[in-house]
């Protein structure tokens, strides 16, 4: 097994600097990529090294595999992690690292392979006898496949085979909508993903997202850290995560975390990886997909857990054995993730952009912020609007509830507009306390989680805020004499 | 001194009279009443109008505003009067404008298509997430100002519509 000497980050923003941490703990050397628009960025100030890539976009050069290869040559790095997104659950570049001797601290590439393909990794589960909602796709379908989706019966959700984030995603309530969906469907994936393939999938109302986290170790040896809860989603992505998951059944829960461990087992998953579920109202659940590195969630497992799972990423990937057994994963308490970002929820929660005048983050024992900004950076739009994470510990899960709120109370982001007061409104509202969650929850409550009216002696307030701190109206040369404004401001 | 500021999407026209430390303010056409923003030793900033009060946060970047206030964050435009004036003509409504900065991704009509209120016209990409773009109104595309890879910042024109010649 590789010893580990060095470790390049192929990743940026708060997921860098948040393995760098780990790093400084364990006294391994980290060394970063960065494009330029990251140069002043947290993350380069605290790694030892930074070695800088270029591309078309700044996307494009953290996805660039060869310039990642000769970084790691440059510093002397031994091993990469790649965080998550970019080259994450990227086959060909864990492939490519093992041919140059360094060490993925990730799966192996072919089980990266197998998981990556939504058709594949269903293909596993059926072969496998792993839970999976009745489903149907075009490649084995054919001509057939509008009849075959038609027979499992509405609702149906038609999904993009090489999909995520929602795209190409169709939700059919009545058979005679089917072809249109389909259609619909095919030409956003086409758009999307460049492959136009669809499936169709009993579409479960009212279902909760459950995922679990795994690690193993390369000796055989596979344990799950507990599940998370992740059901409150927006454009199909996840704003809010949380462990344990709310009112679940024991039974229930140790059911779908030794299933996650079985499919782990199955795979011959090697490191840390994620198995979702969806489960269904009446107690059912499915495989959705497995995930096969960390995700931006994993905090609230480490809060509950007291475990660092980068450390054990390292560990493992350098042969050591899995440092506990089953047995001895203890989940103390609660916690919450809020995931801050540049948004407007009011305006469809599209992302936002623009300089961080006034950037402060929350502190105190139980709260741990995961943070890639600081105050004067520019939210671009060359990456994913996420700001920071918002991690808060509870001993039960109303005192994590009262936690995240006071947390937010004290996140102070002016310059751009953010999500921070939406989710104060998701946190305070009586189905989210009482746990009545499902991932349709935001627009379910869709009214009553928007702003409260405001009053008119709060927006006189306001306006005379905005007015006195314009340098305009409070510049004497632009001053009208009061008697004189009934001809107008037009001064010169 | 006169301006339109802009919070959550209604329009106030507000009106500051006299000197630095004895100014007053009037909404609409509201009473004018005495205003002051101070900024207390430990740095936290007070607005007074009349007898109303509140601690706020806030910094200004150009014409905007951000605050933050009664645990809520706004942001309030201050409109310029040339802006203003551009968009009362209904200048505005003629041409689809970028509502963030991205990357052109599809453009699916060409000058001289007629167009209905709704219809999409162009696809763009921004920080991972496709956005159509549709027709503010009915209409005939007069001119279609980017191509499909094109970057763009907010508020950039992407198509501008005319009357559709009957």
């Amino acid at each position: 097994m590789p010893t580990i000497k060095k470790i390049l980050i192929a990743n940026r923003g708060e997921i860098a600097c948040r393995i760098l941490r780990t790093l400084d703990r364990m006294a391994i050397p980290g060394a970063v990529v960065c494009h330029a628009v990251d140069k002043f960025s947290p993350a380069v100030r605290m790694a030892a090294e930074a070695v800088e890539i270029d591309g078309p976009t700044p996307v494009a050069a953290y996805l660039d595999v060869e310039q990642i290869i000769d970084a790691c040559r440059q510093t002397g790095a031994d091993a990469v992690h790649p965080g998550f997104g970019f080259l994450a659950e990227n086959a060909g570049f864990a492939k490519r690292l093992s041919e140059e001797g360094i060490t993925f601290i990730g799966p192996l590439p072919e089980t990266i392979e197998l998981m990556g393909n939504k058709v594949a990794a269903r293909t596993f589960c059926i072969d496998n006898d792993f839970p999976l909602a009745p489903s149907v796709t075009e490649a084995d379908a054919g001509e057939d496949f509008a009849g075959q989706a038609g027979d499992i019966g509405v609702p149906l959700l038609i999904k993009a085979a090489a999909g995520g984030g929602g795209k190409g995603m169709q939700i059919v309530e009545e058979l005679e909508d089917l072809a249109q969906a389909i259609q619909l469907a095919k030409g956003e994936a086409q758009r999307a993903f460049g492959n136009g393939e669809v499936y169709a999938e009993r579409y479960v109302e009212r279902p909760r997202h459950i995922e679990v986290q795994v690690i193993a170790d390369h000796h055989g040896n596979v344990v799950h850290l507990g599940e998370r809860e992740c059901s409150i989603q927006r454009r199909f992505q996840k704003i809010i995560e949380e462990s344990p998951a709310p009112g679940l059944d024991p039974d229930l829960r140790a059911r779908i975390c030794a299933t996650a461990v079985e499919i782990s087992r199955k795979t011959g998953y090697r490191n840390a990886g994620t198995v979702e579920f969806i489960l269904a109202p009446d107690g059912e659940f499915y495989f959705l997909e497995m995930n096969t590195r960390l995700q931006v969630e994993h905090p609230v497992t480490e809060m509950v857990t007291g475990l660092d799972l980068v450390e054990m990423q390292i560990r493992v990937a350098r042969g050591e054995t899995l440092p506990l057994t089953q047995g001895q994963v203890q989940v103390d308490g609660h916690a919450i993730e809020l995931r801050l970002y540049a948004e407007d929820p009011q305006n469809d929660f599209l992302p936002d952009t623009g300089p961080l005048l006034t950037y402060r983050m929350p502190s105190g024992d139980a709260v741990r912020v995961e943070n890639g900004f600081c105050e004067g950076m520019t939210v671009s739009s060359a990456f994913d609007p996420m700001l920071a994470k918002l991690i808060v510990h509870g001993k039960d899960r109303g005192q994590a509830i009262e936690r995240g709120l006071k947390a937010l109370k004290d996140t102070l982001v002016l310059g751009v507009t953010t999500n921070a007061d939406y989710l104060t409104r998701i946190l305070s509202h009586p189905a989210y306390a009482s746990g009545r969650i499902h991932t349709g929850f935001i627009p379910k409550h869709a009214a009553s989680l928007s702003p409260p009216p405001l009053g008119e002696a709060e927006r006189n307030l306001l306006l005379a805020a905005a007015a006195l701190s314009n340098r305009e109206f409070t510049d004497p040369a632009f001053n009208v004499p009061e008697p004189y404004t009934f001809i107008g401001n037009w001064r010169n | 001194m006169q301006r339109r500021i802009d919070l959550l999407d209604e329009h106030h026209t507000v009106t500051v009279f006299g000197q630095p430390g004895e100014q007053r303010l009037q909404v609409a056409d509201g009473e004018p009443q005495p205003v002051a923003l101070t900024v207390d030793a430990a740095g936290h900033r007070v607005i007074q109008l009349g007898d109303q009060r509140a601690d706020i946060q806030i910094a200004v970047k150009g014409e905007t505003a951000y605050i933050r206030a009664f645990d809520h964050s706004f942001t309030l435009h201050i409109v310029d009067p040339v802006d203003q004036a551009a968009q009362e003509v209904g200048g505005s409504s003629n041409t689809a404008r970028a509502p963030m900065p991205g990357t052109v991704v599809e453009i699916t009509v060409a000058a001289g298509d007629p167009v209905t209120k709704g219809q999409s016209m162009i696809t763009i990409e921004s920080m991972k997430i496709l956005t159509m773009i549709t027709a503010p109104r009915d209409g005939e595309v007069s001119q279609v100002h980017v191509e499909p890879g094109d970057t763009f910042d907010k508020n950039a024109a992407l198509i501008t519509l005319r009357e559709k010649e009957e």
